[in-house]
């Protein structure tokens, strides 16, 4: 593999964000994602080419370790600066369309619900995994999803929560998106969530970890 | 035995004659007052629904329930705003009727959700979403990155709602006398109930890091910026060992328990590795507890959500003796192992019932059974206060309730 790649995928597994981080201290002074990830492009390195070859097996790599206890939250926030430099470089090439993702994932906290950390860590996940996010934010309704489904037609959804009193309007926003997208595919998470709960309220997927989802959508996606 | 006696038998690791049982001592071991107001009323009895915990929206147990459920410990906080004009009515989500202290005027937003302001009036600090049963902090001070000094530090701590809206007694510190006033209130309490009297006192560092620069922000830091970490932390402990300085002074001969809190773990694991821990914030846990130790003979107890059974060694050789709220729902933390690996040393003090999963669905045979097998492990040995695990939210029915304490009763009665 192309040696700028191998370090790219160094870089961004280890939370290298960019030259000027301090962190990893063993990589400290040393070339980012971000700065690899211009010269990348500069050297002729195709934009699909640095996504699928460093970037999606970074994430994937982090993702396994972290659910395997091997790296904690702060270390996984890092990895996902890290691709965010990274990925400052290659939007333009999903906007013209150059980069083909592997579809769109909706995603946000139920209504009533404020707390974002462990949709966002997902959000990150399944970025860099190679879908295209679109972050609805917090204390989002089921009209708000409706509309995201409308305006990305084959989207997949997913809602967290943090609290077991938000989690009870996971049923009723899911009744609605169903009624108005019965196709659409839905995934849950959370702290108070788990399986049973998932299959009770008729979504269709539930992971305990970025992880599970990510491996979920590539199969669906493959 | 008398409820304290039994308490102290439990944390010296000495078999109580029966397990002890706490609701309502912490802000981590209490009733939301939607559960507790439910629970009144299906008891049948006329008790008012105060809200002294705002942030959270818990109650605070009157002295009635207290003593119907045999409950062995009180917070020295209940102390205060003991009178009817402390309080004014409001309207909690369900429709019920609730107290909140007369200092706490959130402002209802045009929809439906509560929020409060800082003096400026525009400066929002909590927001409650429409139908949440909680306010969420919306202020962060060092959201932007970490200050030249730290001479602004009082005030901007002053911002935060766990701060701002403090649960009694802290609601009352400012007041010129509140020292002496609280130490002859827990000395009220110490000679007219046979209780072990508790304290909370935070003195979170962690958390303080997560409240100013915000949680994902802080946690990067841990890893990208430790000295500004460490900076932060000794600005931190310098305060919380003024405040030690006074509550051991005014309380470390009567009261039993000081509580203090910081949340280090998530549902899979702790929010850092055990290295992490142990560099940045068990040498200061350790600072706090020594203090506590040579100063008074209270016993020291540390909040901490989630899993965390990678950070127990560090946290028990920083001194602390009782672990709450024993999150047996999350990875690692199963009852058995917390027992065999940690009983020895640790007190724990939850992990009595889920709260999630068994309190608020479960049957009443259900609820007797998981409530058994944790005695069972628990409390061999001592090291055990019953409590749920965490607060029993708004969801739990009050015939769980219910179910619950006769079921402890049932086990303690074949003892």
């Amino acid at each position: 593999m192309n040696e700028l790649l191998e370090k790219l995928l160094e870089a961004v597994e280890s939370g290298k964000a960019d030259q000027k981080s301090p962190f990893p201290p063993q990589l400290k002074g040393q070339d980012g994602a971000l700065e690899l990830t211009i010269s990348a492009l500069e050297a002729g390195v195709s934009p699909q080419e640095i996504l699928e070859s460093a970037l999606i097996p970074a994430m994937d790599k982090v993702g396994k370790k972290f659910t395997e206890n091997k790296i904690f939250v702060p270390q996984m926030l890092m990895s996902a600066r890290a691709m965010g430099a990274a990925m400052t470089q290659l939007k333009p090439f999903f906007t013209s369309g150059e980069i083909k993702t592997k579809g769109t994932f909706i995603i946000g906290t139920v209504k009533g619900d404020l707390h974002d950390i462990g949709k966002n860590l997902v959000a990150m996940m399944v970025e860099g995994s190679g879908w295209s996010v679109i972050d609805l934010g917090v204390d989002v309704s089921a009209e708000k999803y409706i509309q995201a489904i409308r305006e990305n037609p084959g989207a997949v959804v997913a809602m967290s929560a943090l609290l077991t009193t938000t989690m009870a309007n996971m049923g009723n926003m899911i009744n609605e998106i169903k009624a108005a997208s019965p196709e659409t595919k839905i995934f849950i998470g959370g702290a108070p969530v788990n399986n049973s709960f998932c299959q009770k309220i008729g979504a269709d997927f539930y992971s305990p970890d970025p992880q599970g989802i990510v491996e979920y959508l590539n199969k669906q996606a493959s | 035995m008398t409820s304290r006696e039994r308490v102290l038998a439990a944390i010296r690791h000495e078999q109580p004659d029966r397990v002890p049982v706490d609701m309502g001592a912490t802000p981590s071991s209490g009733i939301s007052a939607i559960a507790y107001s439910n629970l009144v009323k299906h008891l049948g009895l006329n008790l008012p629904t105060r809200i002294y915990d705002v942030v959270q929206q818990l109650a605070q147990p009157d002295m009635e329930i207290i003593d119907r459920f045999g409950i062995d410990v009180l917070d020295i906080g209940r102390m205060f705003n003991d009178k009817e004009e402390d309080w004014y009515p409001v309207t909690m989500a369900n429709g019920d009727t609730a107290y909140y202290p007369v200092w706490f005027k959130p402002v209802l937003q045009p929809d439906g959700s509560y929020a409060t302001f800082d003096t400026d009036g525009t400066t929002k600090l909590a927001h409650m979403p429409t139908g949440a049963t909680f306010f969420d902090q919306t202020y962060f001070p060092y959201l932007d990155g970490y200050p030249e000094n730290y001479d602004h530090l009082d005030e901007e701590m002053g911002r935060i709602l766990w701060a701002r809206y403090a649960h009694s007694p802290w609601d009352h510190a400012s007041e010129a006398d509140f020292w002496p006033k609280l130490r002859e209130k827990a000395l009220w309490l110490r000679e007219n109930t046979d209780k072990a009297l508790l304290v909370v006192c935070g003195c979170n560092l962690f958390e303080w890091g997560t409240f100013l620069r915000r949680m994902d922000n802080f946690l990067m830091d841990l890893m990208c910026e430790p000295e500004n970490v460490e900076r932060l932390l000794d600005e931190l402990l310098k305060r919380h060992l003024a405040t030690l300085e006074k509550v051991c002074h005014y309380l470390g001969d009567v009261v039993d328990i000081i509580r203090f809190g910081d949340d280090l773990g998530m549902t899979n694991g702790p929010f850092m590795d055990a290295e992490t821990y142990d560099a940045l914030f068990k040498p200061r846990h350790k600072i706090l507890c020594d203090y506590v130790k040579e100063h008074s003979s209270m016993h020291t107890f540390i909040h901490s959500c989630g899993s965390i059974s990678m950070l127990i060694p560090g946290l028990l050789e920083a001194g602390i003796e009782i672990l709450n709220p024993v999150q047996t729902n999350c990875a690692h933390m199963e009852p058995d192992y917390l027992k065999n690996e940690f009983g020895d040393k640790a007190t724990f003090w939850g992990g009595g019932i889920e709260t999630v999963g068994t309190l608020n669905i479960g049957t009443p045979e259900q609820i007797r059974s998981q409530i058994f097998e944790r005695m069972d492990i628990f409390n061999k040995g001592g090291g055990f206060v019953f409590n749920t695990v965490h607060n029993i939210l708004p969801d739990v029915p009050p015939q769980n309730i219910v179910a619950m304490f006769d079921a402890i009763k049932e086990y303690n009665a074949k003892q």
